[in-house]
């Protein structure tokens, strides 16, 4: 069965009516595929997912949770770390603090990314680092800092060309021992970050479409990579303007790899390489 | 019945019998000689007869004839010897020719025919004769005398024959009865001691048969039964040692030295055997005991290990402690270590799993290469390596009493069939038994057994386990997979969005504006048609140049500081003038900025321009006219600084206007467009509640008196200004209010807005209340 238009907005309809999330504004395209996703695995036809959602809260939040897609790795996408280290971080080297707001932070590995790439750069004493995610799952999963060994080889590749070395000098090579900052244990196949990182961050449950800034703080930073590929061009700019407004001047927002500010909103900030500024 | 008696029951009448025949035979041997003797005679009497007869005949005529009878009657005339044996002549047909009694008569014919069978017709024939009513035996012999052709013969009788032997027969019987009494005695006689002799050995041996063993006899018999005596005796004698053998064997002494009666000694030889037997028995107990010993040591022990092994299955290092302790234990030995055979990547090693009072001073290192050392060989050759002697210092036992190398190592390896699991280790201050080192490899089967097993339940655990946990990690990563694939198409997706947009604003840039790339060195990488179209060189002729090349002299330097800042990431909006092919003169409006790579370094430079040539020369004309312009701009200035001022008096008097009367301005249609704040202040009415409003929905004399209203409107709409008083109640208070509403008029007349100015009088009307409540209280004074 294919998901149909109709069949999309009943159940963003519904999903409004026994809940707070409002998928409205999310792309249709992306949704149409997470719903059919779900109705496959669940193996429900749309009338029963929606019946079902009517009468068990459990299970509209585990439909929601099954909606957000979790992508993340360690150092995902290198060049963006090399831009953090060599170009944005350094902005705040004389800052008291470095507030810094991971919005959709999924399992958590962009924030140990970015304490360790802090750590490295001997700014993470004065960072505080905010994370946030829709899905409660994966923020206990960020809380525990705990990863699949085997299938994540990736991340140490990441790790070294990140922290180990310089993208501008390729003859240096700076031995950072993974054991500084996580432990592998490949019978168990995990990797375990410290304590140190895992107790640092403040995770919290967060829906960009409706809850706003829920710390009483502005932003040195905000990631937010890889999230508005789910949103329309309407709530994508809501979420700018949220970002702008929540920045302290001469504050940054990152976006992944593939996303630009496109629109009203592009001239309220000035471009860094795939950051922006805010004007 | 005794012996005596039988031998006489059976003796006497023997005797007797022997005495009989003895006598009758010898009768009857007598009797037949004397018919022998008979016959003989006859025969001889006979022969005498035929001489006669010769001597006879010779003198008669031949043959027989009366002469002859008579002449030899006389010879014929009397028996020969007997009383009736008379000669005879007898004729061949059985006449007696010449017979003293019987002469003529005939003898039977029978008897004549047999008696001429006879060779030479002489012998003897017996026959029998009636004669008196008595049977006679007669005996009749012959001779055939051919000169007569008639026999010449004897007959006798043979009782007369007998009879001259007389009463023999009577002798006989006496004798033989004498003889038997004789007999009997003498055998009485002669049994009696034998008898006795018997009698005594047979008391013994009654005794004997009875299970005793009596005394010895004595007898100085030289004879059989003295013989038996001595034998008995004898037996006797043996008999007593063998019972006394017998009952030291009964007794267990079993090394008693026994003598054997002779060679032959049944019974000696079978006690010696028994003995022998028993010995070997004895032995054959112990063996089997101590055997029996081992066995149930053995099995225990098994049995013991066997729990051990069926326990702990599933706990490795658990296992082989408990294995070791208890067998070091049961061994009585002094410690033990086991070894687990492993293999890796890096080879096969031992690796001690267990070990107890173990202190290994050389050794310590727990990993043992395969060949390597006693244990590395021992399971590298699955062979039981026992030592006696052990190489110094190779171990030793920390114990309370100090140190000490033990003296018997053992090291049996654990394998099953051929397959090696580990090694087990022993040392003991005492030497193994054969079957200790027996059980040890017997419980090395069954340990290399269970640790197979217990290796290949973890394995298969730890399978499951994995399998199970690969099955999860399979889903999770599946999800995570498609995870990663939504969010590559999400992010494809918005980039195809972002890319339409761009190319939208790239394809109205390229058509409608001039769109320059150059690299950071400044040479022209692209440049779109409309700048080729405006500069008049082709593509290719651009490449080779940099805007610095096209831009006119005098603007040179100042855009070589606009490329330098641009190349430091800053933007720039400048009109250029720019000379095109054939100097051709070209102004255009620009916006250089840097184009950044992902870091923010500046990888190139971009262009957009718009062709402002013509705007340029209509500027520089217009920039003469503008001059004229100016000129007269600032007389407009100067008026409207005078308007300005009269504006600013107007403003004030408004605002002192606003500041004291309720204004409100209404459309020629009735809508307020505007009221001020003392109406808000006044009236409590809000803003937004009033403004867009019609009056007469709001106005209250348009609601109650509508002809009033009316008027009112009418007069308004005719362009005069009417006045009206009302009060209302704001906030329990009454408030009155007298309101002048002025219409506008615009140039051509017609109603442009009114201006409704309100005045609050409510004080003087307090006033005037209170006045003509005075009055009226005067009044009534005044009455």
């Amino acid at each position: 069965m294919q998901v149909s238009d109709q069949d999309l907005i009943y159940f963003i309809n519904t999903l409004k009516n026994v809940s707070k999330y409002d998928f409205s504004e999310y792309s249709d395209k992306s949704l149409k595929r997470r719903l059919q996703k779900i109705l496959e695995d669940y193996n429900l036809d749309l009338t029963s997912l929606i019946t079902n959602m009517r009468l068990d809260k459990a299970f509209v939040e585990k439909v929601v949770k099954e909606i957000t897609v979790n992508t993340t790795e360690l150092f995902r996408d290198p060049p963006v770390w090399h831009l953090l280290r060599s170009r944005i971080l350094p902005r705040f080297k004389n800052n008291k603090t470095i507030n810094i707001w991971h919005a959709g932070c999924s399992t958590g590995q962009e924030v140990y990314s970015m304490m360790i790439l802090l750590n490295e750069m001997e700014m993470l004493d004065k960072a505080k680092l905010f994370a946030t995610d829709l899905n409660v799952d994966v923020l206990d999963a960020a809380k525990q800092g705990i990863y699949k060994y085997r299938f994540n080889l990736s991340y140490l590749d990441n790790f070294d060309k990140v922290i180990k070395q310089n993208p501008l000098n390729f003859e240096e090579y700076i031995d950072v021992p993974y054991e500084k900052y996580f432990d592998i244990d490949k019978v168990k196949d995990t990797i375990t970050m410290k304590k140190f990182l895992t107790e640092k961050p403040i995770f919290r449950k967060h829906d960009l479409v409706t809850d706003g800034n829920i710390f009483f703080a502005k932003f040195d930073l905000i990631l937010c990579r890889n999230v508005i590929i789910y949103f329309n061009y309407s709530l994508q700019n809501k979420v700018f303007e949220l970002f702008h407004s929540n920045l302290y001047p001469k504050g940054l927002l990152l976006l992944g790899m593939h996303e630009t500010i496109l629109g009203p909103w592009a001239n309220k900030f000035e471009r860094l390489g795939q950051a922006y500024v805010k004007k | 019945m005794k012996l005596s008696k039988q031998i006489q029951i059976i003796i006497i009448p023997l005797m007797f019998l022997l005495f009989a025949i003895t006598g009758i035979t010898l009768n009857y041997i007598s009797q037949a000689r004397a018919v022998r003797n008979a016959n003989h005679q006859s025969l001889v009497y006979i022969d005498k007869l035929i001489q006669i007869a010769n001597i006879v005949e010779n003198q008669t005529g031949k043959g027989l004839t009366a002469d002859d009878i008579f002449e030899l009657r006389p010879y014929f005339q009397y028996p020969a010897f007997y009383e009736t044996d008379f000669p005879f002549i007898l004729s061949a047909n059985g006449e007696y020719l010449l017979h003293a009694i019987k002469n003529g008569q005939r003898v039977p014919s029978e008897i004549i025919s047999k008696m001429k069978e006879f060779p030479d017709k002489t012998g003897s024939l017996n026959y029998e004769e009636f004669e008196n009513n008595k049977k006679q035996h007669q005996t009749i012999c012959f001779k055939y005398y051919k000169p007569y052709n008639a026999f010449i013969g004897i007959s006798y009788n043979k009782s007369e024959v007998l009879k001259q032997l007389g009463n023999s027969e009577f002798i006989i019987i006496i004798f033989i009865i004498i003889a038997s009494i004789i007999a009997a005695f003498a055998v009485n006689k002669f049994i009696k001691p034998i008898v006795g002799g018997v009698n005594q050995v047979n008391g013994k041996l009654k005794a004997l048969a009875n299970g005793e063993i009596p005394t010895t006899l004595q007898s100085s018999r030289k004879d059989e039964i003295g013989l038996m005596t001595k034998n008995l005796n004898q037996l006797i004698t043996g008999l007593k040692g063998t019972s006394a053998f017998a009952r030291q064997i009964g007794n267990n002494q079993l090394n008693t030295e026994y003598s054997l009666l002779s060679n032959n000694d049944e019974i000696g030889n079978a006690l010696l055997e028994m003995q022998e037997n028993l010995k070997k028995a004895k032995e054959e107990e112990a063996k089997r005991k101590e055997e029996d010993d081992i066995r149930k040591w053995f099995n225990e022990g098994l049995a013991q290990f066997g729990e051990i092994l069926r326990q702990n299955n599933n706990d490795l290092s658990l296992l082989a402690d408990n294995i070791i302790q208890s067998l070091v234990n049961y061994l009585n030995a002094n410690q033990g270590g086991i070894f687990v055979y492993n293999e890796n990547d890096e080879g096969k090693y031992l690796e001690l799993l267990s070990s107890f009072a173990y202190n290994r001073k050389k050794f310590v290192e727990k990993v043992i290469q395969l060949g390597e050392g006693l244990v590395g060989t021992c399971a590298q050759e699955k062979q039981t390596i026992y030592l006696k002697e052990i190489p110094a210092n190779y171990i030793s036992i920390t114990s309370g009493l100090g140190e000490a190398t033990p003296t018997s190592l053992l090291i049996a390896p654990l394998k099953l069939e051929e397959d090696i699991f580990g090694v087990l280790e022993i040392a003991s201050f005492q030497e193994f038994k054969q079957h200790e080192i027996e059980f040890v490899e017997k419980i090395g089967e069954s340990i290399a057994s269970t640790l197979h097993s217990v290796k290949n339940n973890i394995r298969t655990r730890m399978l499951l386990e994995q399998s199970q946990q690969q099955r999860e990690e399979m889903a999770a990563q599946e999800e995570e997979m498609r995870q990663n694939m939504e969010e590559m198409q999400a992010t494809q997706e918005e980039m195809e969005r972002k890319n339409n947009e761009l190319e939208i604003i790239t394809n109205t840039i390229n058509q409608s504006l001039l769109s320059i790339t150059f690299n950071q060195e400044g040479y022209i990488v692209n440049a779109n048609s409309n700048f080729q179209e405006l500069t008049g060189y082709s593509k290719t002729e651009l490449e080779d140049k940099k805007l610095y090349d096209l831009v006119a002299e005098e603007q040179q330097e100042h855009f070589n500081s606009v490329w330098k800042s641009v190349l430091g990431n800053q933007s720039f909006t400048e009109t250029f003038r720019l000379k095109g092919k054939n100097d051709l003169d070209i102004y255009i409006m620009a916006t250089i900025s840097p184009g950044l790579d992902a870091m923010g370094y500046v990888e190139k430079v971009l262009l957009i321009g718009q062709d402002i040539t013509e705007e340029k020369k209509l500027e520089i004309m217009t920039q003469q006219q503008a001059k004229e312009i100016e000129k007269n701009l600032k007389k407009l200035r100067i008026e409207q600084e005078i308007s300005a001022t009269k504006q600013k008096e107007i403003q004030t008097l408004l605002s002192a206007l606003d500041q004291n009367c309720l204004v409100s301005i209404i459309e020629p249609n009735g809508m307020i467009s505007y009221i001020n704040n003392m109406n808000v202040n006044t009236l409590g009415d809000k803003k937004e509640d009033i403004e867009g409003k019609y009056l007469h929905e709001i106005d209250y004399t348009a609601k109650h008196r509508p002809e009033e209203f009316k008027r009112l409107w009418n007069n308004i709409q005719q362009g005069n200004i009417q006045h009206r008083e009302f009060s209302l109640k704001v906030n329990g208070k009454t408030v009155w209010i007298l309101e002048n509403f002025t219409p506008v008029m615009d140039e051509d007349g017609n109603l442009y807005k009114i201006i409704n100015i309100g005045y609050d009088i409510t004080a003087n009307k307090v006033r005037e209340q209170e006045l003509n409540e005075e009055i009226e209280l005067l009044k009534k004074k005044l009455k």
